[in-house]
């Protein structure tokens, strides 16, 4: 059988979110820890349950990316497999039977990867606090080694990557036994099948949550609560771009891939980005959740600095040092949501190997017919820049969206009038490098391979 | 007129009338004492606008012979010309570039680029030298699209279309750019016969009217029928060539060949 490997991702994915959620709750016990030891008004108590909370919903974020993720990777694995999976069909399994097995594997897979990571979190939060004590700069107790909540976590990992991993078999249901014999190469797919439930609620979604955050700005030129109502509509807009990615990414893919030029490599390079619009959604949604967070807070957060400024200055002729702070805050939660950008990045990097992979005849025909073998690579890499590129820019437009609608419902009462976003240039700097990174790390490995083919034995696979 | 009357080694095909030959070709997989040697001293030369039939049974080397007289595989030893350009020693990019310009392919099956619309696969191998085909060139391409009805097909994708339109996408695209030669696996292999003959009867016109020379690897003595000359194989050597023939003449002449193996 197509081996162990095909998991890899899996687990790597689920190790990442639950090593990241035994982080989170490990540094939380050693800040409470620190402030009980000399905990006058107990106020240690009220911190644990606030940076318990803060932690959590970072953790749900980056446990619902991995996911999304494993959706995908599986059901890439399925796609890989189709002859396998027609094969036992025609000799007489049941399409359940073929799903349960490979939902199974990835539950093993999300039960290693959740339990590895506990480990390595657990390990990187005893090593941090040692080396903090060592230099002075934590005081010298008995902090604990683990979370009570960090199995209770991996647990939700491991389950999650299970229904994930259900999620993403679907497509077993649709082989066929027939297909084991079939000469023809992977399918055109177009993998959207009608779906109007979908598409009604994801439309109904935008349209309540803009609503909400058109009426947030409203209420929060009166006083401050309008930052609530802004917080729900960005919660209910942005769950219908998710579930609306499928109807939405594609066209944006295909607007990213003309802007590649018409060359021959450049083109059948989008056109391979925009193939399968579901995979291609998933493999870029959880880059876009990623980055709409960070560009929130930050642009937020800078926004919101430069409106206390504004506001102190003409109030006092002074700058409050407030706005430095605030920044920094704003930073640190942009960073803890990086980390669900870094799980998206896995899985993209993983959607794109795999699919070079799967299409090796397609890249024997190429070779065939004349592209030479660094069309070929910049083939793979016009792939992989049309699926970057449109993740980057579809969550820093709406992150700059969400970052200067929060900032102004809940300060523009103070000021008396919208001020524009401020968006700081180190953040679409950083934005566009770590797109030109993830390119070339996504698509080293395929390029290679891919131009490495011969075409005799391309064709013949 | 060239002052080269004696025919050589070095002569050029061209000069024999030929687009393609090869000479003592030997090709050998694997090493002694497993090795497998699928060509074994094989000369042979495309005549210019003649649709030749490659056949043999199974494992008797003629996809190979196709493949290292394209350019997509390399001898063990023996030497290959296209046009009067040899081949054998070339660089993968030169390779890439000869096989781009001068040669056409129509494969058993994939043959087209799945993500491209019928007209753009028809259209690819001028884009990949980067450039638009001229008037002349639409023309042309037009009057293939015509003949072979694909006109109201331009803008479906291959996975739109039925196993006998897309081999004629196929064979669209391996005319379009006029190169001297056509290679062609087993192009009918995976149609009906109906739509297998239709096929052929298109290939040969097209080639006939163009001057294109055609070198198709069959084991059909059906599709062998459409062809000027008929080149049997066995075991990796040449044991007929023959003038083309019906049907009938042609598998009478290969069940005596197998007779005699």
């Amino acid at each position: 059988m197509s081996g162990r490997r095909d998991h890899a991702p899996t687990v790597l994915v689920a190790a990442l979110s639950s090593a990241f959620g035994t982080g989170l709750f490990g540094v939380t016990d050693v800040l409470v820890a620190t402030v009980r030891a000399d905990d006058m008004w107990g106020q240690s108590d009220a911190m644990q349950i606030i940076l318990t909370i803060v932690s959590a919903v970072f953790i749900a974020i980056a446990v619902y990316v991995s996911g999304v993720v494993t959706v995908n990777t599986v059901a890439t694995v399925v796609a890989g497999r189709t002859r396998e999976i027609a094969l036992t069909r025609l000799l007489g399994a049941t399409a359940g039977s073929r799903r349960r097995i490979l939902a199974r594997e990835g539950l093993v897979a999300g039960l290693v990867g959740a339990l590895l990571g506990v480990a390595v979190g657990a390990g990187l939060v005893i090593g941090g606090t040692r080396l903090a004590v060592l230099a002075g700069a934590l005081p010298d107790l008995d902090y604990p080694a683990l979370s009570p909540l960090a199995l209770p976590l991996a647990g939700l990992v491991a389950l999650t990557t299970w229904v994930a991993a259900w999620v993403g078999t679907r497509r077993v249901l649709d082989v066929s036994p027939i297909a084991a014999l079939a000469a023809a190469g992977p399918a055109d797919g177009d993998e959207v099948r009608r779906r109007r439930g979908r598409r009604a609620v994801a439309i109904v979604s935008v349209a309540l949550g803009s609503l909400l955050l058109v009426g947030a700005l409203v209420v929060g030129m009166q006083d401050a609560s309008g930052m609530l109502i802004g917080v729900v509509g960005g919660i209910v807009s942005f769950t219908g771009v998710v579930i609306g990615a499928v109807f939405v990414v594609p066209i944006v893919l295909r607007g990213v891939g003309a802007l590649l030029g018409r060359g021959a490599a450049a083109r059948v390079g989008a056109a391979n980005a925009t193939r399968y619009p579901e995979r291609s959604s998933r493999s870029t949604i959880g880059l876009i959740i990623g980055v709409t967070l960070v560009t929130t807070f930050i642009v937020a957060g800078s926004t919101l600095g430069e409106m206390i400024r504004v506001k102190s200055a003409a109030t006092f002729g002074s700058t409050e040092p407030v706005d430095g702070l605030l920044a920094q805050l704003m930073g640190v939660f942009g960073v803890l949501v990086g980390y669900s950008a870094l799980i998206a990045a896995v899985g993209l990097v993983n959607a794109l190997t795999v699919g070079v992979l799967q299409r090796t005849r397609e890249f024997g025909l190429l070779r065939a017919l004349g592209f030479s073998r660094s069309q070929v690579r910049a083939t793979v890499i016009a792939e992989a820049s049309t699926l970057t590129i449109t993740a980057v820019v579809c969550g820093l437009v709406l992150g700059i969206l969400y970052g200067w609608i929060g900032a102004n419902s809940l300060f523009a009462s103070e000021l008396g009038r919208l001020a524009p976003p401020v968006v700081p240039w180190w953040l679409v700097v950083g934005v566009a490098a770590v797109a030109a990174v993830l390119t070339i790390v996504a698509s080293l490995v395929p390029a290679r391979r891919a131009a490495a083919l011969s075409p005799v034995v391309a064709l013949a696979a | 007129m060239r002052l080269r009357s004696v025919v050589s080694m070095d002569t050029i095909p061209s000069d024999l009338g030929l687009v393609a030959r090869v000479t003592n070709l030997v090709k050998t997989y694997g090493v002694a004492p497993t090795s497998v040697t699928a060509l074994d001293g094989v000369s042979l030369g495309i005549r210019r606008g003649e649709f030749t039939a490659i056949m043999g049974p199974s494992g008797s080397g003629k996809s190979t012979l196709m493949h290292i007289m394209a350019g997509l595989d390399t001898p063990t030893s023996g030497r290959v010309w296209i046009g009067d350009d040899e081949i054998t020693g070339m660089n993968d990019r030169e390779l890439t570039l000869t096989r781009r310009r001068r040669v056409g392919f129509v494969f058993q099956s994939f043959n087209l680029v799945p993500t491209l619309d019928v007209g753009a696969n028809i259209r690819f191998p001028f884009e990949l030298d980067g450039r638009t085909p001229d008037a002349a060139e639409r023309a042309w391409i037009d009057e293939i699209v015509g003949s072979l009805g694909l006109a109201d097909r331009l803008r479906h994708r291959p996975s739109e279309l039925s196993g006998g339109q897309q081999q004629r996408v196929a064979i669209a695209r391996a005319l379009a750019s006029r190169p001297a030669l056509v290679f062609a696996d087993e192009p009918t292999g995976n149609l009906d016969s109906r739509t297998g003959r239709e096929v052929l009867r298109l290939l040969a016109s097209a080639a006939s009217q163009s001057g294109q020379s055609i070198a198709m690897v069959t084991h059909d003595p059906i599709a062998a029928s459409h062809a000027d000359r008929v080149v049997v194989l066995a075991d990796g050597r040449i044991v007929a060539d023959l003038p083309g023939g019906t049907a009938e003449e042609i598998s009478r002449a290969m069940l005596e060949i197998e007779a005699r193996a």
